[in-house]
């Protein structure tokens, strides 16, 4: 099946600095894709060259097959089945009726099919209500909603959205965030989305994609992205905060040993023994304890508390056992087990926890 | 954004110019009956400010239009601005009365001939009390007291119309270099205004200046005429119709129409109006006709 | 003073009574200050949009070149459309000189530079997302233009208001081109120069308080539609 929305290679510059780098993926019928990448990363300009509204530096960009990189006429045309939601809800001087018209108008849609969509797109967002209201005395969020709705009256093959809920208070985000559930369940439009929030992109894409400095990562499941991120770089992004490095010293079939400045920890990975490593361990795959449990994890590490960081319910706590280990606990477990700056405290983790990739 | 940019500024050109098409051959609304006529029965025609000001061509103008079933026209201009339209083809028959300047005109191809049709006389004119005491001197003598004494303002004209070439004419008769005179100090008040204003002006500061009668009588305010004989003071009025052959652009309308106002400020009704013009209103007619014969005192 | 304060009654008394000369010229001045904000608005629109929404060389130098020429000394409009008409100038074979119509388009080369410059401001105030949206909702560039020119609906009538202003106020190029003449290309301002001229006080005082009452009018517009202008954009 050919992908309804193709990049391939594209690279963008703006005033000599270089936003995209060779950036390639696919979307097709029914794809749900969101974008995490920290400020700057070229999420809003991959999303802009994907809708066609600026012309690639260089690459190109494939509309159901067909090459749209270039053509005026062709943009346009491509352009008019798609359709973008900005971050900031952007809605014209006009009714909310009026205003989630306007895609059909431009398409000079007969007055009676335009009045039966705008309505049943109403209903999908929930502005039913609000069809004569003036647009811009909207709230955010509801501006937000008409702005999908607009969007999506057209039947656009691919809808974008970049950065939707950012500017939106918490209620509003749910709201929305329910509306792109509904949109991504009924299977008809490709959705790509870009966001900061991880969370967000777990709880509403099946895949995710990391766009970090202009380049796409890594693209996979949530699962694939949070537990076995393919480069540092990625698992800093996501929340990895132990990443260590070190060398495979010994390998018998699975199971492996690498060497981290002199710790030898256990690690289930099919790399090769000599192999220079990233060793990665969340902080919730890490348990403590003040005795050495007869725990069935494979790595347990003696070590001195340097910091405590209380955060709400949650606590933060780093640990020197020969390296250098993050760590979280709820707050009354570590008021239970009383831990305090400079007392030993055991870690340990599951081999399997580990994610383990090469290094350099 | 070529394709799109060129559309429009075609569309644009296109529309502009059918607008100016359609507003040059439409019909305009006068004020005189809101007649409905084609462009080209306008004869256009430039008169020194002295003609105007009296109320002259209010009387002539409709006459002329009945008789000769055109619009006219009429440019207020003080001589030097009526000539220029002349030069530049513009106008297609002029009044003036500025004899030198008419004779050089025609001389360089651009008037047909000239024709004189009135005159009366410019007269010097102040306030009541004369404190300069000038009452009953020549023109000259006028001018060469206030020259020397320099206590009241003279209010000069300035502006290259027919009356300043008068008053120039008479410092030089009088045996002052003009430029001396312009440049003398501030009793020297250089209006650049048209006849009317100027009047006003010497009434407001209490001096003295030029002026034709005509103008001065419908302006007069409380200045009195202090000084109005001299042969210099003849102030004799001429239409001049454009040379077609040098004027190419005239149509035959518009030369029919010059040679029309030429027959038509001799013809002897209209010498019969000039002359009693203004004779019930102030006393004495503003104007003497010609009965074609140019008067030389 | 006393002279003064009678011509003004008697001017009271032309216009309440609709004296037809003072009418004609009242008239004139107003549609030949429409004629030419109408073709004003036909050529700011479109080449406002086309300058503001395309990037090109030059286009800085071209707005700087607009501000400059925003105040141009109406005489010397009037000089230029003269020399041009003039029946010894290139286009004296079209007859304009001393005519309404070359009235008309001296007013016009007059506020073609503000209004564009107006024009031009008034998108910059239009969110760029407004254009973007447009685009990615399927616009063509003129929809997309469309779209931006009803966001700026106010200051794009500000524009046309301060245009006619303009242009119904002037008395240089009308003077020039048009020659003053009586019942034909005379206006309220041309006519109050002559009537000055000549010292008929009441005509001059009678066409003044109508520029005057036209021009407060047009100021009360403009002031109207500034005021429309603040909208909020982002609530909470």
């Amino acid at each position: 099946m050919v992908p309804v929305i193709e990049a391939k290679k594209l690279s963008h510059a703006y005033d000599k600095r270089n936003i995209l780098k060779e950036v390639s993926l696919s979307l097709d019928r029914g794809d749900a894709l969101a974008l995490i990448g920290p400020n700057g990363s070229g999420k809003t300009t991959l999303l802009r060259l994907l809708d066609l509204l600026e012309r690639p530096y260089s690459g190109r960009i494939y509309f159901n097959g067909d090459d749209v990189t270039r053509s005026g006429r062709r943009r346009l045309h491509a352009r008019r089945r798609m359709a973008l939601v900005h971050q900031k809800p952007i809605v014209f001087n006009m009714n909310v009726f009026n205003n989630v018209a306007c895609g059909l108008k431009f398409r000079h849609v007969d007055r009676k099919i335009v009045h039966r969509k705008v309505e049943r797109i109403l209903e999908l967002v929930d502005m039913s209500d609000y069809r004569n209201r003036d647009a811009r005395m909207l709230s955010g969020g509801e501006m937000q909603r008409v702005a999908i709705a607009r969007a999506l009256v057209t039947r656009p093959e691919v809808l974008f959205l970049d950065e939707p809920t950012a500017n939106l208070d918490p209620a509003s985000v749910s709201k929305v965030e329910d509306i792109l559930a509904r949109i991504i369940s009924r299977g008809k439009t490709a959705v790509l989305m870009t966001t900061h929030d991880m969370a967000q992109g777990q709880r509403v894409a099946r895949k995710i994609g990391v766009l970090i400095n202009g380049e796409i990562l890594q693209i996979g499941s949530p699962g694939d992205i949070f537990f076995a991120p393919v480069s540092k770089r990625v698992a800093e992004f996501v929340g990895v905060e132990n990443i260590l490095p070190g060398t495979i010293v010994s390998k018998e079939n699975d199971l492996a040993i690498v060497n981290i400045n002199g710790v030898e920890v256990q690690v289930i990975t099919d790399l090769a023994q000599s192999e220079n490593v990233h060793v990665m361990i969340r902080p919730e795959d890490i348990t403590f304890a003040r005795t050495r449990d007869a725990s069935s994890a494979r790595n347990v590490f003696q070590g001195v508390i340097n910091r405590i960081i209380p955060l709400g319910p949650l606590t933060r706590i780093e640990v020197d056992c020969g390296i250098s280990l993050l760590g979280v606990v709820t707050t009354r477990s570590a008021s239970e087990m009383e831990l305090k700056t400079g007392s030993n405290l055991y870690a340990s983790f599951k081999a399997t926890a580990i994610h383990v990739i090469k290094r350099g | 954004m070529k394709k799109f940019g060129l559309y429009f500024l075609t569309f644009v050109m296109i529309a502009s110019i059918a607008i100016t098409c359609f507003a040059c051959s439409s019909k305009e609304e006068t004020s005189t009956g809101g007649n409905v006529l084609p462009k080209e029965t306008r004869i256009r025609l430039a008169t020194t400010t002295s003609l105007y000001d009296t109320g002259l061509w209010s009387l002539l103008e409709p006459l002329y239009e009945e008789e000769y079933g055109v619009e006219l026209d009429i440019l207020y201009a003080g001589s030097g601005v009526a000539f220029e339209y002349g030069r530049n083809c513009d106008i297609d028959v002029l009044t003036i009365h500025s004899k030198a300047d008419e004779l050089q005109f025609i001389a360089d191809g651009y008037g047909m001939e000239r024709i004189p049709f009135a005159y009366n006389h410019f007269v010097i004119v102040g306030p009541a009390d004369d404190p300069a005491g000038i009452a009953g001197m020549s023109p000259e003598e006028a001018f060469a007291t206030l020259a020397e004494q320099q206590d009241s303002k003279f209010i000069s004209r300035y502006d290259k119309s027919g009356t300043h070439t008068k008053e120039k004419a008479i410092w030089a008769a009088a045996g002052y270099n003009y430029s001396d005179i312009e440049s003398s100090g501030d009793w020297y008040v250089k209006a650049v205004q048209g006849m009317a204003p100027t009047l006003l002006m010497a009434d407001e500061v209490g001096g003295y200046t030029l002026s034709d009668i005509g103008t001065f009588l419908a302006n007069q305010g409380d200045l009195v005429s202090l000084v109005d004989s001299g042969s210099i003071m003849l102030n004799v009025y001429s239409v001049i119709a454009i040379n077609s052959s040098k004027c190419t652009s005239m149509s035959s309308a518009s030369v029919a129409g010059a040679n029309d106002m030429v027959e038509f400020l001799t013809s002897d009704e209209v010498q019969e109006l000039i002359d009693n013009y203004g004779a019930e209103q102030y006393g004495q007619s503003l104007f003497t006709a010609c009965y074609g014969n140019e008067p030389t005192e | 003073m006393d002279d003064l304060w009678g011509a003004f009654v008697q001017a009271i008394h032309l216009i309440v009574s609709r004296d037809p000369d003072v009418m004609d010229i009242a008239w004139r001045s107003l549609w030949i200050a429409a004629a030419s904000t109408a073709i004003c608005v036909v050529v700011c629109l479109p080449l406002g949009s086309l300058i503001h929404f395309n990037r090109f060389r030059g286009k800085h130098l071209l707005l700087s070149l607009l501000q400059t020429l925003f105040s141009m000394p109406t005489v010397v409009v009037g000089l230029f459309v003269y020399i041009m008409v003039s029946h010894s100038g290139p286009l004296g074979m079209l007859n304009l000189v001393f005519t309404p119509t070359a009235m008309v388009i001296g007013q016009t080369i007059l506020i073609i530079p503000m209004m564009l410059g107006l024009v031009i401001s008034a998108f910059s105030g239009v969110d760029k997302a407004v254009m973007e949206t447009a685009t990615s909702l399927g616009a063509n560039r003129l929809q997309a233009y469309t779209v931006n020119i009803k966001e700026a609906k106010f200051p794009m009538m500000t524009a046309v208001a301060m245009g006619f202003g303009r242009a119904i106020s002037e008395v240089g190029a009308s003077m020039i081109i048009g020659g003053n003449i009586v019942g034909y290309t005379m206006t309220l301002t041309t006519g109050i120069n002559r009537y000055i001229q000549m010292g008929d006080l009441e005509q001059a005082f009678a066409l003044g308080v109508i520029l005057m009452f036209m021009a407060l009018l047009i100021n009360i517009a403009i002031y109207l539609l500034q005021k429309r202008r603040q909208y909020v954009w982002f609530p909470s």
